[in-house]
């Protein structure tokens, strides 16, 4: 029997993904940052406009680590546009519980999205890596993925919701 | 891609913009598939400044087929002037501003504007400047929390515009790289699934 189950998330994975998320943001030290709630979570990805898309690893009930928790791994993806190139997918988190890694589950999940990327006529993933995650960014690495923010100098920037309501005043 | 910043005087000869792929247009205009040939003429502009012509692979009918019906890909801005102010090459669309919606798994939705462009002999009239507050007002009307994009490092009118209107540089503040998995390496990867 497999060790676990790779699936497209359902409604009823929302809290699941949520909890998730918070653990994801606690290893990255930003877990005060997340206000996302599972209401924005079940609207956004399982309304009548999904803004994402999500993947979830779950394990059978024998195989359980940690009590009660049979969602034990995430990706949340969606597809993104490229004027040059057309389609991509863009990873937005990807997240497997510690007690369930070394199993080769993160590879898995990843195979599956680019799978995904491929049958969906992407040319490209994306998703970006804190540089001081040094741990992931060698598992990309490993796979072939290229840094294009060193390679080709790409910085990331962001106007937050008060700096866009200024801006949408200007008109 | 990046976003082209213009310099920023009063804005005097933009006209109307309309909102491609919404059943609803920003000042009465109905949005057509055929802009989709003047917005790939503008991407390949920018390319050709860019010096990277070469990497364009997608044409209008692409763009076509990727931004219209009931899923989009992206949403696009265009701006138009009247006919009297058509450009030396006989164009009256002189600037675009492609975007998509993303999402943050802490804050939400969130807009990511992938190209701005205002053609050269249009530049100064605050084209730019209207188009990036266009996109902030579609942005703010579907509740989204905040608007990302990327620029090059070397592109210093860009991140003084950017920076100018309240933008934070994340890559140097919070130490974000964009990676990617592209061509040969996503085959490979994808052979692998399960």
């Amino acid at each position: 029997m497999a060790l676990f189950n790779l699936r497209k998330a359902e409604p009823k994975d929302v809290p699941d993904i949520l909890r998730l998320i918070k653990e994801l943001a606690k290893y990255e030290e930003m877990e005060d940052q997340v206000i996302l709630t599972e209401k924005d979570l079940l609207e956004d990805g399982f309304g009548d406009h999904p803004f994402y898309h999500c993947v979830v690893a779950d394990v059978p009930t024998e195989h359980q680590k940690v009590e009660g928790y049979s969602v034990i791994g995430f990706a949340m993806y969606y597809f993104t546009y490229d004027p040059w190139i057309g389609k991509l997918l863009y990873l937005e988190d990807f997240y497997v519980m510690k007690e369930y890694r070394g199993f080769g589950i993160g590879s898995e999940i990843l195979k599956t999205l680019s799978d995904t990327a491929v049958k969906n006529r992407c040319s490209s993933m994306h998703f970006i890596v804190a540089e001081s995650n040094k741990a992931s960014i060698d598992f990309y690495k490993r796979r072939g993925a290229s840094d294009l923010s060193l390679q080709e100098g790409w910085r990331l920037f962001r106007i937050d919701k008060e700096n866009l309501l200024k801006m949408s005043a200007e008109e | 891609m990046t976003p082209r910043h213009m310099p920023i005087e009063a804005a005097q000869s933009l006209r109307y913009m309309t909102l491609l792929n919404t059943s609803r247009s920003l000042v009465g205009l109905t949005p057509k598939p055929e802009d989709c040939k003047d917005i790939a003429r503008m991407i390949m502009e920018l390319a050709v400044y860019e010096k990277m012509p070469d990497q364009v692979k997608i044409s209008h009918k692409e763009l076509e087929r990727d931004g219209f019906g009931p899923n989009p890909f992206y949403q696009c801005l265009v701006a138009e002037v009247p006919e009297d102010h058509k450009s030396k090459d006989g164009h009256t669309k002189v600037g675009y501003a492609l975007f998509f919606y993303t999402y943050s798994t802490w804050k939400g939705r969130t807009v990511y504007m992938e190209d701005l462009y205002v053609m050269p002999e249009y530049r100064g009239k605050g084209i730019g400047k209207a188009l990036m507050a266009t996109v902030a007002k579609v942005a703010k009307e579907q509740h989204c929390v905040r608007l990302q994009f990327s620029v090059l490092d070397w592109n210093k009118p860009s991140l003084d515009f950017y920076l100018a209107k309240g933008a934070e540089d994340l890559t140097a503040k919070e130490g974000w790289h964009f990676l990617r998995f592209h061509g040969i390496a996503l085959d490979n990867l994808a052979l692998e699934a399960p």
